[in-house]
Parts: C-alpha cells; sequence; structure tokens
C-alpha cells in the first residue's frame, strides 16, 4: 500500500459525499470469497485491466476469513471508500444477494465473479464456471478412460456452500449415464489436516475397490493428488479439479489422469472491463445470449477445460485463448453501447 | 466484591474484570467507581479510536458507514449477549452459531413452506432457540459434565441436523415486511436491528438488576454450593440460562435473515463457528468472568461495539489487503494495555 | 496418593478405545491392515501435539487461542524458508520451532505481566499470527518442499510406525516426566489449581505462566512443522481448524478446564478416539449430510461413557469435579 494511493483515496473520499457519481473514473474492486489460491490472477488481472483500459482501478481486495459477514463488513467499506464497481465472488449464492443489491442501489454496476448469485438478484450477470457443469464434464473425462461399471468416489468441499449440492448432483447424473456408480461422497474437506486424514484413511479401506476419483474443490484434489502419489498407484485415476501446483505436478508424472481448469485471469479481466463499460453507460443486452446454470439465467461461461497429460504444459496459454476469444466478441455480444 | 469461590483463575485477571458488576452495583454514586468501570474504559476507547478514524478517513463518519457499523454491530452484539448469559453460570456456549442458524433457518421454513405470518415465524424461530438451547442445558445438568464438551458435541450435531434437513438449501420467501426491516434506515443512519438490540440490552439489564431470578442466576454462577444452599434451584438455573442463550443465538440468527433477505445455513459458517470469536470477544472485553457470577450488559454491549469498530476502520484505512488481521491483533492488544495503564494510574492516584 | 489403575484419568479413554477398536476391526477388517494404522498414526502424531500444546495451558488454568495460528506460522515460516531462502531442512524447522518458541514466549510474557486474561491475550495474537501468515504468503502455498521432508512427513521407519511418531512419543515422554517428575511441573499444577496459594507457597507464577506458553508455542510449531512434511506443502491454512481439536482431546482425557489437573495419557487417548471416530465416519460411508451428527454422537457417548468413573471418584470425595 503507497502511501500515494493512500493519499489519493483519502482525497477522493474526502472530497465529496457520494464518491460513486462525482469520481470521473472507474474504481473497480475485486472481491473474493476470502484467502484463496484460486483467486490469486484476479490480482493481476485487474491490474492489467486497469492500464489497458485506463481505469482508474481495479484492486483485488481480499477479506482476512472465509466469512459472510466480514465480507459484507469489506464490502460496505468499499462503498464508503468510494468504489464504483464490483466484481464479486459470492460468499453465500443466496446470501450475498442481499448487500449485492445494496451495492447495486448506490449505481455502482456488480458483477458475480466465478462463482454466481442465485436468481433473482440486482448483479448485471455472472460469469464464472458452472460448477456443477464442470462437476459434470469432469465426471464425463474420467469416465470417458474408466469405461461403464466403475465405481468412483468423489471428495469435495463445504456442505455449507450450496455449490457442493450441485456438485454432489452433477457427478451423481454424469455417473448415472455412463453406467456408472459413485460409492462414496466424502465432503466437508476443505482444509488440508481434515482432508488428508480423511482421504487417506478411504484410500487405506477402499483402494481396492474404487477404480476412479473426481474431486470437485481444491483443497481435496490437491490431498487426493498426493495420496495417489503416496501410494503410488496409478490404477486409480482421478481427475481433479483447478491448477494446483500439486496437481499439475502428478498429472505429468501420471498419478493424476487431468483436471478441469478454470480461467481466473479471464474473469477479472473481461469482468473489470465490462463493470467500466456498464458504469461508462454501455447497458447489458435485452436479447444477450446468456447461458442458464442451477442459480441463475444470466450466465456467461468463462471457460472450463479438462486438462490431461498432453495438455497441462500449456494450460496457461490455452485459458488465454479462451480469454481472448471471450473478450474478442464480449462488448458486440453482450452490450448494447 | 462478589464471593468467588472459584479460584482458578488470576488474580490480576479478576482485578481486570472485576470492577463492576451488574451484582454488586453500589448504591452510591461515586466518580472514582465509574472512572475506574470497564464500561468507561470502552468508552474512552470507543472515542479515541473513533476519533483516530475519523481523521485519518473522513469517510469513517459518512452516513453509510455509520449505518453500516451500527448494522453489524448490532448482530456482534446480540451474539455476545447469547454467550454472556451463559458465561454467567460459569459455563461456555459453543454451540451459539449453530442454534442462531437452526432457528433461523426454521423461521425460513415457516415463512416460506408453510406461508406463516411473520410475528408467528418469529416465535417458532425463537422457539427452537430455546427448545435446543434447554437441550443443552438439560443435558449439562443431568450428566454433569462441563459445558464445553457438551456445547462442542450438539454444536456438530444442531449443526448437522440443520444441514441434513435441509441439504443447504436457502430459504427466500420470507416476509417483505421482516426483511423490510433490516433495510431500513431510520434518520438515515441507524438501523432498526441496532434498536432491537438495545432493548435486549435494557432487558437484560433490568433481569440481572432488579428480578430475583436474574440474582439467582448470578448467584448460581458465583458459587453453585452456596446457591444450592441458600434454596435456588441451581440446576433450573443453569438450564434456564442456557435457554435463554438460544434464544438470544435466535434472535442474532433472525436478526441476520431481516438483513440478508433469506434465511441461509452458511451465515454462521461451517457448524457456526464463525459466530465464537464475536460470541466471546464482547462479553470478554465488557468484563463478564469467564468463571460465572459477574455480568455486565453495557460493558458486552460497549465491548462488541468496540471490535466491530475496529474492524470497520481497519478495512477503511486500507492497510493493505492481507495484513488486516494483524493490525486487529495489535490494536486489540493495544486497547487492552491502554486500559489496563489507564486503570493502574487512577488507581495510584486514588491511593494518593 | 496410590490411585488404582481403573481410577486413574487414562482409563475411561482406554476403554472406549479399546472397545472401539475391537468393534470397527470386527466389521471392517481394512481398519487393522497395516496401511491403515500406519494413516492414523500420522493423524495422531500431528493432532497429539496439538492436543498437548493445549493441555499444558490447560494445566494452568488459562487457554490458549493461538495455537493454530502459531502452528500455521510456523509451518509456512519452514516451507517458506526452504523455498525462498535454500535453507537446509533441518535448519528451517529449527528457526520454524523458535518462531513457535518466540511466539508462545511472547503470549506469555504478556499474560504475566499485564495480568490480562490468556484468552484476551491470545485472541489478539492469534489475530496477529495468522495475519502475518496471511501477509507472508498472500494466501499462496510454498511448495517447493525437499523430498526428504516429504519422505519423513509420510514414511514408516519400522513398518507401519512412521516416523512422525517420534517426536510425538517424545514429547509425550517429556510432558509426562515434567509434569509428574519435575518441580516445575509440580509448579504448573499448583498454579491451575489455586494460583494464589502457590504464590504464597513460594512458586514464581510469572515464570510458570511463561514457561507454559512458551512450551505450548513450541509444541504448536512442532505439529505445523511436521504437517508440512506430511501435507507435502506449506499451505497458510495450516493451523485454522486446530483449536476445537485441541480443547476437545484433552478433555475427553480428563483434564479438568478450570486447571491443576490434567493427564498426558488421557489427552492421547482423547487424540486417539477423535481420530478413530474420524475415520469410522468414512470407513462406513456415512452419508455426508450426517457426519457431523454422528461425529457429535460419538463424543458425547465418549463423555458419557467417561462418566461412571468420575461419578464415583466425586461420590467418594465429595466434590464436584469439571
Amino acid at each position: 500500500m503507497s502511501l500515494k494511493r493512500l493519499i489519493t483515496t483519502l482525497v477522493a473520499i474526502g472530497a465529496i459525499p457520494t464518491a460513486a457519481l462525482a469520481d470521473p473514473s472507474s474504481r473497480i474492486a475485486l472481491i473474493p470469497g476470502g484467502p484463496h489460491p484460486y483467486f490469486a490472477a484476479w490480482e493481476q488481472a485487474g491490474a492489467d485491466a486497469a492500464k489497458e483500459f485506463n481505469l482508474g482501478e481495479a484492486e483485488y481486495k481480499v477479506p482476512q476469513k472465509w466469512e459472510l459477514g466480514l465480507q459484507n463488513q469489506m464490502l460496505e467499506s468499499l462503498v464508503t471508500q468510494g468504489y464504483n464497481g464490483f466484481l464479486i465472488f459470492p460468499g453465500d449464492p443466496v446470501g450475498t444477494v442481499a448487500i449485492a443489491n445494496e451495492l447495486a442501489d448506490t449505481g455502482a454496476p456488480v458483477i458475480a465473479l466465478a462463482g454466481c448469485l442465485k436468481d433473482p438478484s440486482d448483479a448485471q450477470f455472472c460469469m464464472g464456471t458452472d460448477t456443477g457443469n464442470s462437476a459434470y464434464l469432469g465426471t464425463k473425462e474420467l469416465l470417458k478412460e474408466l469405461g461403464s461399471g466403475a465405481k468412483i468416489a468423489h471428495f469435495t468441499g463445504f456442505l455449507v456452500d450450496p455449490n457442493t449440492q450441485l456438485r454432489i448432483d452433477a457427478v451423481e447424473r454424469a455417473a448415472k449415464e455412463e453406467g456408472a456408480e459413485v460409492i462414496q461422497v466424502i465432503a466437508d474437506i476443505d482444509a488440508p489436516e481434515p482432508a488428508e486424514e480423511k482421504i487417506n484413511a478411504y484410500l487405506a479401506a477402499h483402494a481396492s475397490e474404487v477404480d476412479g476419483i473426481i474431486t470437485t474443490a481444491w483443497v481435496p484434489a490437491v490431498v487426493a493428488s498426493s495420496a495417489l502419489r503416496k501410494i503410488g498407484d496409478k490404477r486409480i485415476k482421478m481427475v481433479g479439479i483447478d491448477h494446483d501446483e500439486v496437481v499439475l505436478q502428478a498429472i505429468k508424472d501420471g498419478f493424476v489422469h487431468g483436471t478441469m481448469l478454470q480461467n481466473p485471469y479471464g474473469q477479472g479481466y473481461i469482468g473489470s472491463y465490462a463493470a467500466d463499460k456498464l458504469r461508462t453507460g454501455c447497458t447489458v443486452k435485452a436479447d444477450a445470449p446468456f447461458k442458464s446454470n442451477a442459480l441463475t439465467d444470466k450466465f456467461i461461461d468463462s471457460g472450463t477445460v479438462f486438462a490431461g497429460i498432453d495438455d497441462v504444459d500449456n494450460y496457461v496459454g490455452s485459458m488465454q485463448a479462451i480469454t481472448e476469444t471471450l473478450f474478442a466478441t464480449f462488448e458486440s455480444t453482450y452490450l448494447d453501447c | 466484591m462478589a464471593i468467588d469461590v472459584r479460584h482458578n483463575q488470576s488474580d490480576a485477571f479478576k482485578d481486570m474484570m472485576a470492577n463492576t458488576s451488574q451484582q454488586d452495583a453500589p448504591p452510591r454514586f461515586s466518580i472514582t467507581r465509574i472512572l475506574l468501570s470497564n464500561e468507561f474504559g470502552l468508552l474512552v476507547l470507543i472515542v479515541l479510536f473513533a476519533t483516530i478514524f475519523a481523521t485519518i478517513s473522513p469517510a469513517f463518519l459518512s452516513k453509510f458507514s455509520l449505518y453500516a457499523l451500527g448494522r453489524t454491530a448490532a448482530v456482534n452484539i446480540m451474539i455476545g449477549f447469547s454467550m454472556m448469559v451463559v458465561i454467567i453460570t460459569g459455563g461456555l456456549n459453543l454451540s451459539v452459531g449453530a442454534i442462531g442458524v437452526s432457528a433461523a433457518m426454521f423461521s425460513g421454513l415457516l415463512m416460506e413452506s408453510f406461508g406463516m405470518p411473520w410475528p408467528l415465524a418469529v416465535a417458532g424461530g425463537l422457539a427452537v432457540g430455546a427448545a435446543l438451547g434447554a437441550i443443552n442445558g438439560i443435558i449439562i445438568v443431568r450428566t454433569g459434565l462441563h459445558s464445553f464438551i457438551i456445547t462442542l458435541a450438539t454444536m456438530s450435531i444442531f449443526f448437522g441436523i440443520m444441514i441434513f434437513l435441509t441439504h443447504a438449501e436457502s430459504y427466500r420467501g420470507i416476509s417483505p415486511v421482516f426483511t423490510g426491516f433490516g433495510r431500513m434506515k431510520l434518520f438515515s443512519i441507524i438501523s432498526p436491528l441496532l434498536l432491537v438490540t438495545i432493548v435486549v440490552a435494557l432487558g437484560l439489564s433490568v433481569l440481572f438488576r432488579f428480578t430475583a431470578l436474574g440474582r439467582e442466576f448470578l448467584a448460581t454462577g458465583a458459587n453453585e454450593r452456596a446457591a444450592e444452599l441458600s434454596g435456588i434451584r441451581v440446576q433450573r438455573m443453569i438450564t434456564y440460562c442456557h435457554m435463554l442463550s438460544g434464544v438470544l443465538a435466535g434472535v442474532a440468527g433472525l436478526m441476520l435473515v431481516s438483513r440478508t433477505g433469506a434465511a441461509i445455513p452458511s451465515m454462521a459458517g461451517q457448524l457456526g463457528q464463525d459466530w465464537l470469536l464475536p460470541a466471546f470477544l464482547g462479553p470478554v472485553l465488557g468484563g463478564t468472568l469467564l468463571t460465572g457470577g459477574r455480568v455486565s450488559v453495557l460493558g458486552t454491549l460497549l465491548g462488541s461495539f468496540l471490535v466491530t469498530m475496529l474492524t470497520t476502520g481497519l478495512l477503511l484505512m486500507q492497510v493493505g489487503a492481507f495484513w488486516v488481521q494483524t493490525y486487529l491483533g495489535l490494536l486489540l492488544l493495544f486497547a487492552v494495555l491502554v486500559d489496563l495503564v489507564r486503570r493502574s494510574y487512577l488507581q495510584r492516584r486514588k491511593l494518593i | 496418593m496410590s490411585t488404582r489403575f481403573w481410577e486413574s484419568d487414562w482409563f475411561g479413554p482406554f476403554v472406549i478405545t479399546l472397545a472401539a477398536i475391537i468393534v470397527v476391526g470386527t466389521l471392517n477388517p481394512s481398519f487393522l491392515s497395516p496401511f491403515n494404522i500406519q494413516v492414523l498414526l500420522l493423524a495422531i502424531s500431528v493432532n497429539a501435539l496439538i492436543a498437548f500444546s493445549q493441555m499444558i495451558i490447560i494445566a494452568i488454568g488459562q487457554m490458549n487461542l493461538s495455537v493454530g495460528a502459531i502452528g500455521g506460522l510456523a509451518a509456512i515460516s519452514f516451507a517458506g524458508m526452504m523455498q525462498v531462502w535454500g535453507m537446509p531442512w533441518p535448519v528451517a524447522a529449527g528457526v520454524a520451532l523458535g518462531i513457535g518458541l518466540l511466539a508462545g514466549l511472547a503470549n506469555g510474557v504478556l499474560v504475566a505481566f499485564t495480568g490480562i486474561s490468556a484468552f484476551v491475550i491470545t485472541l489478539a495474537s492469534l489475530s496477529i499470527y495468522k495475519g502475518v501468515n496471511l501477509g507472508i504468503t498472500e494466501a499462496q502455498p510454498f511448495y517447493e518442499i525437499p523430498d526428504i521432508v516429504k519422505s519423513l512427513g509420510n514414511d514408516t521407519f519400522i513398518h507401519p510406525l512412521p516416523w512422525l511418531v517420534i517426536p510425538c512419543v517424545l514429547a509425550a515422554i517429556g510432558l509426562w516426566y515434567l509434569l509428574n517428575r519435575l518441580p516445575l511441573g509440580r509448579s504448573i499444577l499448583a498454579v491451575g489449581g489455586n494460583e494464589h496459594a502457590s504464590e504464597l507457597s513460594g512458586i514464581s507464577v510469572r515464570l510458570v505462566v511463561i514457561v507454559a506458553h512458551a512450551i505450548s508455542g513450541g509444541l504448536a510449531a512442532l505439529a505445523g512443522i511436521m504437517l508440512v512434511g506430511r501435507l507435502q506443502l506449506g499451505q497458510p491454512t495450516i493451523g485454522d481448524d486446530w483449536l476445537i481439536l485441541s480443547f476437545a482431546a484433552p478433555v475427553i482425557g480428563g483434564a479438568i478446564l478450570s486447571g491443576g489437573h490434567v493427564s498426558v495419557g488421557g489427552t492421547l487417548l482423547g487424540v486417539i478416539i477423535v481420530a478413530i471416530f474420524t475415520q469410522v465416519l468414512v470407513l462406513f460411508n456415512i452419508d455426508p449430510f450426517l457426519v457431523q451428527v454422528v461425529l457429535g454422537g460419538l463424543i458425547l457417548w465418549a463423555v458419557g461413557v467417561n462418566r461412571w468413573r468420575e461419578v464415583r471418584a466425586q461420590r467418594r470425595a465429595g466434590q464436584v469435579q469439571i
């Protein structure tokens, strides 16, 4: 935090009672649900977008803990500080709606980023990964490798997150379609210690009965990759999620079949751009070709791709390609300017 | 000074915490006593930090900022009360969050699925809070085990049952009147939620200061055996305190429902653990003894408010995204040390 | 005072542990497979240190809310020093342990010299230590852990005993010796039992409080360092989950929260019981939405079973404990 920024911020806030109206430049905030490596790319994406589109700023603001209350408090504070565009990863798809609406009431564009708000909300749209669909596609990839009749285990995150239920359902559906069976779901393992304990216990008891593993949350993917490497069992196929180095390395070494990548950089970059446009007079097209998912009818897929051993080295490139494609047509497809 | 036969806390801690209590509130008016009180100290700290924040960042005093601060503080204070009424019996209630969420979810269910009018649904939610609190209380007095371990287990059980029944689905069919309440602005800066908290605070003050029941709660906490000998039904008192705690947790949960416009299972985090820190911070900073027998409603209110204000102020000052927590800890430490210095200074002067 | 073994603190938890092992082992033989025992021991080794770290503070009648924050800070320092500065692992581990000791020492000094309750001090320091952790890592893990550390964190020296058991056993023996044989240990328990009386009998309460907090910090740091090896990466979230376990295990093992009475063996058994219950939920494929309910029920059952002995002890002593 540079002194200069502090001063300019203070001047900006001090000069005007309702900063949102009087501040000439866009001040976009990108707010994740809490500290998490997934969102790290947002910081760079915001900075790049700010530079290239000449925004006042596009700042990455991290709540110190994964607490809904803390995220709300941070959002309120950002309003007070005069931010006028918000890209939010909702701490809860329903619980964040109220604060998002309040932010929208100040005239600021609000976009749900990486995860969606449940309709109805005043968010302009949701851009991110369709969590359910990603889990579905990942399971399909896994079963493509395993064939029908396979028995798979599903490791996922906190049950209190409604997305977890979507993932469980999606994995179940994909398995059913392929004639496979989900023999066990282990949830609530978003912290590394319990994840390690439970996944290893599971493998100790059931490694011989299970053919494949699908993981649909960051920490379980990391821990399960390490666990498979530890027992050195390449018979069990696994599809992970996200781009943690542990997972990527395990793919290269053949312990993990592949991973479902998401596109956090593209979300932050295009999101910042869109928030600025929406603030400066553009509107969302009435007939924009939004997709639907379990939470919202205004969904833009920021890209989900499966990366196996052949793609893992080049995953950054493939994500950039998706970002560029999405960006090239973004304004003409989704915005009226 | 109240009799305190539980001799497990440091004497210095007692000194720090013991200067005021509703139980032995002095009938005579005394300036020194007020100046030495915890409540006064907290008030000084609040004014001090508010001045600092407002000087550095004038937006701290903007209408929206004050409104948001009051609204957040209202809930945190209520959570603090919920823990406080159990702490006075010398116990703990780790399941405040789990109870709060369960009560809120039940109200949501009543409003959405059964179309009940909101006052009835609120009553239903509070009844669930009371019932879950009563379960805690009854298990504790029947087994004689420490409330820590019992409420640790029931935290898991209550929350688990709630998640099992709802499958983490939210209830959004909340009465507009009820959610409007959470968004209303009185005089454009006061949230009605803050008024609810103040009313509850007044009620609790009356309970502990003026009613026989409140005094029996305190006597039970101060010395269970002595209370029993003097004819107080100790077990019943402990159960009542847990019920009250459950109701207050339910109130906090419902305040969040009103504010978020939905009953959501994640409002207190995994197992309701997000509430634990605010639950302890208020009472402990406010001068409620962890060993029981003493209570300060005003202290809890001010303590919770101070912590909420520190967080808000730090977020506003933009101390660097990843360092907020460090500064919060340092400020907290600074605050209690300043308070200590103030008190020892006053005490020394008094001696002279 | 001579106590028969079935009256000692660890006997109740011991019976529960034994019963659980027999029942689970019969229903699911893979529970007693060497690999599963190894997995179980890995979890127990680290969790026991976490529990000991809290136990020593419970012994003096206080609470240390910052165990997880200290453990996490030590863990990321350990991993960070190896990755960023290329430090050899024993040096990095030593420094990280030192950081833990210092963090605990700071807690102890603040508690002893200000007289403010440990609850408040460690709550503030929890925030500080965790904040420093986040400030350093910005929530990004350190990945480059030397292979030797990874292998020490997971492999066995005599099948199925993992290396991590060694520090755990040493810590357990050390603590037992400290609390039961050394004057310092007796002072710790005396301060927990009755601070005022121990002060009058010439014990330096301040020193005891500081030492206990330093030990607590060191143990928490050791647990954090071991976790880096076990998880094979320096996760900034290490320690976030420790608080409840750190209290639950000593309490199941018969510790009295108001101080003066803890049991190393009981605490260890408490950790084992929690680890077995956690495994049971996985082994028997409990509906994930019911896992929390079952876990809570099992804890209630465990403390309930342990209760009969306490009731008897109470009747004999004519006083209420815990």
